[in-house]
Formats: C-alpha cells, structure tokens, sequence
C-alpha cells in the first residue's frame, strides 16, 4: 500500500519554547480524504505547515509523495497544492492573471495553461468574472480562485488549512462540492477543520487534535459513535436543581435512554443517545405525566464539542478562552513572532 | 527559525521524473513579470513616488535659482545655472523615494498570502527577490529618464541652451546617470526591505522610510555645496550615502570633480568623484543587501508562524 503522506514521531517546537505539536504520526493512503479537527490553537496549522515544508519539524520524519520534506522539499512542493488559513491572491491581478501566474510557478507547460485555465475557471464558477481583480470579489469568490490557483498543476496531494472558516453556508457547500470533485478523481485531500460537519462531509477518516497531540484517528461515524448518538436537550420550566435531578431519574428509568449519557443542565436536561431522534417524543409525553412543563426540545447531531467532551472529558474550548491555560505569555509570543 | 534552505538548494531540480520546475532564470522572468504588471495596473503610485522630487525640481528654481548663481560658481569655480546643479538631487531624491516602496510592495505581499504562496511553490528563493528588484530597477530607470527630460525642459525655458549645456559629457553621461541611481537605490531598497521586515506594517514601513528621506536630502551635497553649508551639517554630510550619490551624478552631468568632502585626487577629472563615490555606495549595497537577504531568509522560515 503507497502511503500520500507519512509522518512519524513529529515534534515542533518554536524558538520561543512553546511546543506546538507533539508525537504526531500520520498514515494516509492515497487516494483518501483525511482530516484534522481540532480547536484554535490545538496545533493544526502548524501541523499543517510542517507538511507542505514551510515549517521544519524538531524532531521526527515526513514525507509526501514518496519525498522526504527535510532533504527533498523541492520535490515535496512541486508534488502538492496548498492553500492557506488565510485567503492568497494577488489582489491587482485579474482571477485569470491569478490562475496564469499560478500555472506558471509550477511549470505547467504553454500548451497546456489556455485550456487548464479555462477548465479551472469554470470548475470554480468564475469564468463570467475572469476578467475582474479579486479587489471587488467576496470572500467567497476570492477564496474559490485561490482553489482553483492551488490545483494549476494537477497535483496528487492537496492541503487545505481551514478551507472554509469565516465563510458564509452556501459559500461552504459550494467549496465542499469541488473538494469532493477533485477527490473522486483520485487527488488525496489533507483538510484541517474546526466543524465536525465539515469533516463528515469531506473526509473518509479524521484525527482529533488537543493541545498538539493526536487524541483519536477514526472514520467520522466512529467517532460520533464515540459520543454515544444524537443529543437531546430539554428546557424545564422553573428548573431548580430538585426538578432537574427527578427529569433526569425519570429519563434514566426509560429504557430507551437507559445506555445514553444523562446530565442536567442549567435549563433542564441534556441526553445523548443512539435513540434520542426516534425516542425523544416518548420522554417527553413521560415528563409530562410525571407533571414537567417543558419550554423548550432540541435534537442534534453531534457537534465537535459533544466528540471532545466524550473524548477528552474537556469542553473543545479555544485555547484563549478556556482560562485554564495562563493566558498571557504565549499570546505575547504570538504577538512578537 | 530558519526552516527553509537557501536560494542555491531551492534551485536544484529534485530527482524525479515528474519535475515541473522552472530554470532560475525563467523563475526571475515570472516574478518580474508579475511586479510589472502590479505596477501598470497601479499606474498611480509611480507617478505619486514622481510627485515630491517634481515639486522640489519646480519649487527650489523658482525659489532659490536666482540667488544661488554667485555660490555656485564660488564652490564650483565655473557658472552653473542652478537647474543643472539641483537635477542630481532629484534624481536621487526619485532614487530614494521609489526604494522606499519597495518593503511596503513586500509587507503587501505578506499581508494578502502571496509570500507564502510563493515560498511553497517550487520557485527560486533568490529569484523571487531579484525579480522583484529588477521590477523596480526597471521603473526607476523610467522614473529618472522623466526627470532628466523635465529637467532638460526647465533649463530651455530659463536659457534656451543646447543639451550640450544640461549634461556635459552627453548621451554616454546621460546612460551613467541612470546607471548611478540604480547603484545608489539598491541600498535603500535594501533598507526599507529590512524596515518591513522588522515593522511588518505596510502603512509604517512608508512612514518610517519616507520620514528618513527628508532630513538625508537636506544634510547632505544636495541643494547647496557643502562648502557652503555650517561646520556640524558638514561633518554629517560626510558620512550621508546621499552626498555620494548627488556628488556622482552631478560629476556626470557637470564633467568636473565636484566631490570635495573626501578630496580624492589620484585620478583625472570626474573619475575623482566617480571612483570613491560608487565605491562608498557599492560597499553600503553590499552590506544593507547582505542584512536584507539574512532578514528575508529568515522571514521565509518564521512568517508562516
């Protein structure tokens, strides 16, 4: 089996101290749409950077295509398409100047860019526009012509950091039909993501990365499997902490619910189960008999929040907001670098 | 960190069968190319980098031209009409101020994501830099041939002389005027590349830079001899880059050793200037180059954190 990306015992350590990621190791086959999930400040840009070559890792060995990215990165870098957290055009050129610029840094051959550019401009939607500079593009657009800059030259292995974060929902769906356009042709996709949805749409397998460490690597459904089905949640009216514990003894009682997870909230109750879509509305008849007055049902699907709670028994909290970390220096060191 | 290998390794084609890499200099085409096009889609901004050392050129000979005429002949012991002495420091001021955009052009380039772009692609890490510079060099080279014919116009309409009495040593003078400003401008270039790099600001990067270029005129060879100027402002223009440049281009346009602070006299006529001026200048392009290239080497391995 040919491995796209290989990563063994990856340390990163900045010159500041902070040590960014830690014992990563990677296996993704060709082929296969693997992802990075994780909150702010876990590690995945950095992960991320390290891999494309533009960061060099304190310890440990990678390498993308066969190319090992400390002694060969010029081969690593003309083998992959990399797109940034943040969104990379020229905003002086037009989108097409931006694409024939693109092809031309990788080499692609003359003959060859009239009709690429063209096919690239219109996989993205952009054709009616190729004329105009990304100066008056939104978001949107501007980040689609940065896809369509990345895949010039038809790379094997593309990297995506955060394809989508800070764009609006439509804008996200259209971006996730070109990923999967370009994966079932046979590109092999490494995305980083902060939304469980977007991993399940796009990837085949994902690891979930804390604090720089690999804390679990499985298919989307494993992992929501993991934190044991769907969520309920339950507003009571008049919630004091007696109310709250009886709904939740109440729900335990029930057989359905008797293998999920039940918890009080600060409004009611929160229930997580394999059963809490098709079962919901028998507990609910249940606490109205037992005399609850509910305000408010919710069901949903498992967010990435629910997955790092059940994997780490933590809240995916941001790094900045969690307050557990002391704060101060390492934004400092941010601020610096 | 300095996670990234030099220009030569970036170069090497790698040993596999599927490279797709460009020549060196094929790499400093497409740059160059790229800069260029930035630069007419911006038409603005060379013409802006143009307005200040016209405003001077225009102000300063109507200001001071008539009065200057018995201290320029006394510094220089010849008549010289104060157009054909005010133009090389026009010509470096234009110098200076185009080279001070060149680290905003970088900040710029960081700001919207295509330094990074640009260094996970297989290109050349000393080609994008010299594609860049030659991108200016080629704009400053129109920015002084604008500036020589203006000037040329001015002096026509103030004495109606032939060409002869604008530059003295004609065309090939005229050639190493423009030759002068590129190898004054480097080290500028240099310099505001290592201010953005340090600022990383493009807005004060421009300040910064632009902030410098007035005091260095003025404390310097450039509108008045030094013979003329106080004893401190003196000793300071000794040491400004700016009197070397000035000094050169006017040696040029004068043919006659104007450079008098280090009173050089080993060899014949503007060679006297010419010598010790470009080689202060080209020792400064060496050294700020040299700094420049360090920073940037290390900005290609920490920007990306």
């Amino acid at each position: 089996m040919t491995d796209a990306i290989v990563a063994n015992g990856v340390e990163l350590t900045y010159a500041d101290g902070t040590e960014a990621v830690r014992d990563i190791n990677l296996h993704v086959p060709v082929g296969e749409s693997f992802g990075f999930l994780g909150p702010n400040g876990a590690g995945k840009t950095t992960t991320i950077k390290t891999l494309v070559s533009l960061l060099r890792p304190t310890r440990g060995q990678i390498t993308v295509n066969g190319y090992d990215i400390k002694t060969d990165p010029q081969a690593v870098r003309e083998s992959i398409g990399y797109m940034a957290q943040e969104t990379s055009v020229d905003p002086d050129l037009t989108a097409r100047e931006n694409i024939k610029f693109a092809c031309e840094t990788y080499g692609v051959p003359k003959a060859e860019r009239t009709e690429r550019i063209h096919d690239l401009l219109d996989l993205v939607d952009l054709a009616d526009v190729a004329n105009k500079a990304p100066k008056e593009f939104s978001g949107g657009m501007k980040k689609r012509l940065n896809v369509a800059t990345v895949l010039v030259h038809e790379p094997p292995i593309v990297f995506l950091d955060e394809p989508t974060t800070g764009l609006d929902p439509r804008a996200r769906i259209r971006l996730w039909k070109y990923f999967q356009e370009i994966n079932e042709q046979g590109t092999t996709i490494f995305l980083t993501t902060q939304y469980l949805e977007e991993a399940d749409q796009l990837c085949d397998r994902l690891s979930v990365i804390q604090e720089g460490e690999i804390v679990a690597t499985d298919s989307p459904d494993d992992l929501k499997s993991k934190v044991g089905g769907d969520v309920l949640e339950i507003a009571l009216e008049d919630p004091t902490e007696d109310r709250r514990t009886r709904a939740q003894r109440i729900t335990r009682e029930s057989e359905l619910f008797a293998e999920g997870t039940i918890e009080t909230t600060d409004e009611g109750i929160s229930v997580v189960s394999e059963h809490a879509r098709r079962a919901g509305t028998d507990l609910l008849v249940a606490l109205r008999d037992e005399g609850f007055t509910m305000t408010g049902f919710d069901v949903r699907s498992p967010t990435l929040d629910d997955v790092f709670l059940a994997l780490t028994g933590e809240p995916a909290g941001n790094k900045e907001t969690t307050g557990e970390e002391p704060m101060e220096p390492p934004t400092e060191a941010e601020v610096v670098q | 960190m300095n996670s990234i290998d030099n220009g030569t390794a970036g170069g090497v084609a790698p040993v596999s069968e599927k490279t797709t890499g460009n020549g060196f200099l094929r790499d400093v085409w497409i740059i160059l190319k790229r800069w260029l096009l930035k630069s007419i889609r911006n038409p603005f901004r060379m013409l802006l980098s143009l307005l200040f050392p016209i405003i001077f050129l225009v102000l300063f000979t109507a200001v001071f031209g008539q009065i200057t005429g018995s201290a320029l002949s006394q510094a220089l012991g010849m008549n010289v009409n104060y157009i054909t002495y005010l133009i090389p420091a026009i010509i470096i001021q234009t110098a200076l101020v185009s080279a001070a955009s060149s680290g905003v052009g970088l900040v710029d380039d960081m700001e919207n994501g295509m330094f990074e772009t640009m260094l996970v692609a297989p290109v050349n890490r000393t080609a994008m830099f010299l594609g860049k510079a030659l991108s200016e060099i080629m704009l400053l080279i129109v920015q002084i041939v604008i500036i020589l014919v203006l000037g040329y116009v001015l002096l026509w309409v103030d004495t109606g002389g032939p060409p002869s009495t604008y530059i003295e040593t004609g065309l090939a003078g005229a050639l190493g005027i423009i030759a002068i400003g590129i190898v004054f401008a480097i080290w500028f270039t240099a310099f505001s590349n290592i201010v953005a790099l340090v600022i990383r600001d493009a807005e004060s990067t421009s300040l910064t830079v632009q902030l410098l270029v007035f005091p260095l005129l003025f404390v310097s060879s450039a509108f008045v001899p030094v013979s003329s100027l106080s004893k401190w402002v003196q000793v300071v223009a000794t040491g400004n880059p700016i009197t070397y440049g000035v000094d050169a281009v006017r040696a040029v346009m004068l043919g006659q050793d104007v450079l008098t602070v280090p009173n050089v006299m080993e060899f014949s006529g503007i060679w006297n200037t010419l010598i010790p001026a470009l080689a202060v200048l080209v020792v400064l392009d060496i050294v700020f180059g040299g700094i420049a290239v360090y920073y940037l080497n290390n900005a290609a391995g920490s920007e990306v954190q």
